[in-house]
């Protein structure tokens, strides 16, 4: 509120009622003591003209007669009219020829007639009159009167005010009364809001008093309250339901928790189991192969042994047989030999360090050279390849892929082997690609287990285990392998070496 | 406004003027010299508060006459007094009597102390006459309407109702209120 500086409902309905009836008095006063001052004006004039006019009949015998005596009888009436002050009648020559004067006024004259008329002085009203009979002037009457504007002025303005005051009171009791009826049905339906903000009880309903404005607020107001009503039971029933929902959903998501928690749990004690078996294999595999090992060379050093005894002195059948049991002897050796190294791939920590493939492969390819420096073969690896990894693991891994590559393209025509690295997404990819014999895709599921072959042992000798370390090397890293080939087209084998988020699809070769 | 006033006040000047006269001769009341002088006036003023019968006056236009019997000096006074007024819209004549003479065609009639001895004639030959009656005696029952008197030196008069009835006039209550007494011989 900017003009009224009341807070309340009640404070600014009395005011209003205040302010009404002050200016409604104050106007209807004003009105009041104008029109009665010019009112009392007037009659005051008025009568003292016609109270002259009455002396002036009533003396005129007096003068005509000479008779002061009767003319001061006809003045003396005056007492009964106590707002004449003085009265006087001058005969023709101008001289006081009878007079009268209230009890308790001075008894002063004009010494001399005026002229006719009214006029005011101070707080009294004089007029004269000449007495006029037979169209002769006989004399003149003077009446003096009191003219109490100002103290009936002030008279109006306490009675005003006194009315104001009581006005202004009853004003207040009415408006008191009033305000209660008409705020009465506000403040209950301010009451209600407020029992519904701090209770939240949207069944509260404000009482309706009138069928007023108000009334049809309060109406509202309630309706609006059933409508909340409503819609707090249904917001209430639905999240019952949600809560209810929620809590079948969290029930089910513990036992779903439960359930992991086992299977986690049956995991790892499949898991521990199945290590504790793999690693009593290896060791049972490790030990046979060390084992073995011994009555081989046994063997093949006392056939050599004999081999030289017999030189000469064999058959031709006997020699043949002879030189099988020694190639046998030999063959067997290196499958213990590659044995223990797929046992050794397994076993030991790994040793991460910044590993330079690129140099790593070239290092191999010098080795392959050297072991068979009549192959011409392009090797093309790319350079600048770093990766992190156990330097051992990746060499003897490059070895057994550089091998088979080597090995598989030893019947190829301008034979060629590229070692070399791409993106898929943000992981590195490498690969060995030869154009060598290949592989007929539809047993690249075989590929990688251990003593599978896919080829001739009369067209390309080997163990069938280099693919098997190449995998254990590349899963101990965490990576991946994979292989594309088609037959007499050559081949190419992809590995990554850090664990991959997701699947990742084989990577297109030529 | 100013015209009005000053015109007013030379209307004044001339009004006092004109019957400064009156003035003079109301003035002289109080002196026994000039008694006449003041009955003469009243008489001349008498007409002024009594109502005459219309046949009193033979047509609308005949005069007002006052009658003076045994008194030349108020005669003489009415005579100038009268110059110029009227009474009820009627010149004013004064005839002057003798003692002996029967006067007729007055409208008030005067008897001097002098001719009181003939004023039981007199009324005689004025009875059932509208003729306002004064005389100057102490008798009041002697018929007469009106009859002065001398009090404290001053002229006053008593008014006998019942004798004017008689002969048909209406005294005005206002003549009756500066009369020293008023007889009312029916009450």
């Amino acid at each position: 509120m900017r003009t009224l500086p009341f807070r309340t409902l009640r404070a600014k309905l009395i005011a209003a009622m205040v302010v009404t009836t002050l200016t409604a008095l104050l106007v209807a006063g004003i009105a009041v003591v104008a029109y009665d001052l010019r009112a009392y004006r007037f009659n005051t004039f008025a009568d003292v003209e016609t109270q002259a006019e009455l002396l002036a009949g009533s003396t005129a015998a007096a003068l005509n007669f000479d008779d002061a005596e009767t003319a001061n009888e006809g003045l003396g009436v005056l007492r009964f009219r106590p707002r004449v002050s003085a009265a006087a009648v001058y005969n023709a020559r101008g001289k006081l020829f009878a007079t009268y004067a209230r009890q308790g006024t001075p008894p002063q004259f004009p010494e001399l007639p005026g002229d006719e008329g009214v006029r005011i002085e101070g707080d009294q009203v004089h007029a004269f009159r000449r007495v006029v009979e037979q169209g002769e002037i006989l004399g003149t009457v003077y009446v003096r009167r009191d003219y109490r504007l100002r103290e009936r002025a002030f008279d109006y303005i306490g009675i005003v005010t006194t009315v104001a005051v009581l006005a202004l009171a009853v004003a207040v009791l009415v408006s008191i009364w009033l305000q209660t009826v008409i705020t009465r049905p506000v403040l209950s339906a301010a009451r209600a809001a407020r029992e519904v903000v701090t209770h939240g009880d949207y069944s509260a309903r404000a009482q309706k008093f009138s069928d007023d404005e108000v009334g049809t607020l309060v109406d509202a107001f309630n309706e609006m309250l059933a409508v909340v009503e409503a819609r707090t039971r249904d917001l209430e029933r639905s999240n019952a339901e949600l809560e209810r929902e929620i809590g079948e959903r969290r029930r089910m998501e513990e036992e779903m928790t439960q359930l992991n928690i086992d299977l986690e749990r049956r995991v790892r004690e499949r898991t521990s189991q199945l290590e504790m078996t793999n690693s009593e294999l290896e060791s049972f595999c490790y030990s046979v192969s060390h084992d073995l090992r011994a009555p081989l060379r046994a063997i093949d050093g006392f056939g050599q042994a004999l081999a030289e005894e017999l030189a000469g002195r064999l058959s031709g059948d006997a020699q043949r047989l002879f030189d099988r049991i020694r190639a046998a002897t030999q063959r067997m050796g290196q499958l213990i030999e590659d044995l223990l190294n797929l046992s050794k791939v397994s076993r030991g920590a790994l040793e991460y360090r910044d590993v330079d493939l690129s140099a790593l492969a070239g290092q191999v390819v010098r080795e392959l050279k050297m072991q068979d420096p009549d192959r011409r073969v392009d090797v093309s690896i790319w350079e600048g390849i770093k990766v992190n990894g156990d330097p051992r693991l990746l060499r003897a891994a490059l070895e057994n892929l550089l091998g088979n590559a080597w090995k598989f393209t030893g019947r190829t025509e301008s034979a060629r082997i590229e070692v070399g690295t791409m993106r898929d997404g943000d992981r590195s990819v490498y690969f060995v690609r030869d154009n060598g014999a290949g592989f007929d895709m539809a047993y690249a599921d075989k590929l990688f287990g251990a003593f599978q072959r896919l080829h001739g042992m009369e067209e390309f000798p080997g163990t069938g285990i280099g693919l098997a370390t190449v995998q254990r090397i590349v899963h101990r890293h965490g990576g991946r392998i994979w292989a594309d080939a088609a037959p007499g087209r050559g081949a190419v084998f992809y590995f990554t070496l850090a664990p991959e988020s997701e699947p990742v699809g084989r990577v297109a070769s030529n | 406004m100013e015209i009005l006033k000053s015109a007013r006040a030379i209307l004044c000047a001339l009004v006092a003027a004109t019957f400064f006269a009156v003035a003079c001769a109301l003035a002289s009341a109080d002196d026994a010299v000039g008694e006449y002088r003041v009955k003469a006036a009243f008489l001349f003023k008498f007409g002024g508060y009594v109502d005459w019968p219309a046949q009193a006056f033979a047509d609308p236009d005949s005069p007002f006459v006052i009658g003076v019997v045994g008194a030349e000096q108020v005669a003489d006074d009415l005579a100038g007094m009268i110059v110029g007024r009227t009474i009820g819209g009627r010149r004013i004549e004064i005839r002057r009597f003798q003692e002996h003479e029967t006067p007729a065609g007055v409208h008030v009639l005067f008897v001097a102390r002098a001719a009181a001895g003939s004023l039981a004639v007199v009324l005689e030959t004025v009875a059932n006459q509208p003729v306002l009656v004064v005389t100057e005696t102490d008798d009041i029952a002697s018929g007469a309407a009106i009859n002065f008197v001398v009090v404290n030196n001053k002229v006053r008069f008593d008014v006998m109702l019942d004798s004017a009835e008689e002969r048909n006039l209406k005294i005005s209550a206002r003549l009756l209120g500066v009369a020293r007494n008023v007889v009312d011989g029916s009450s």
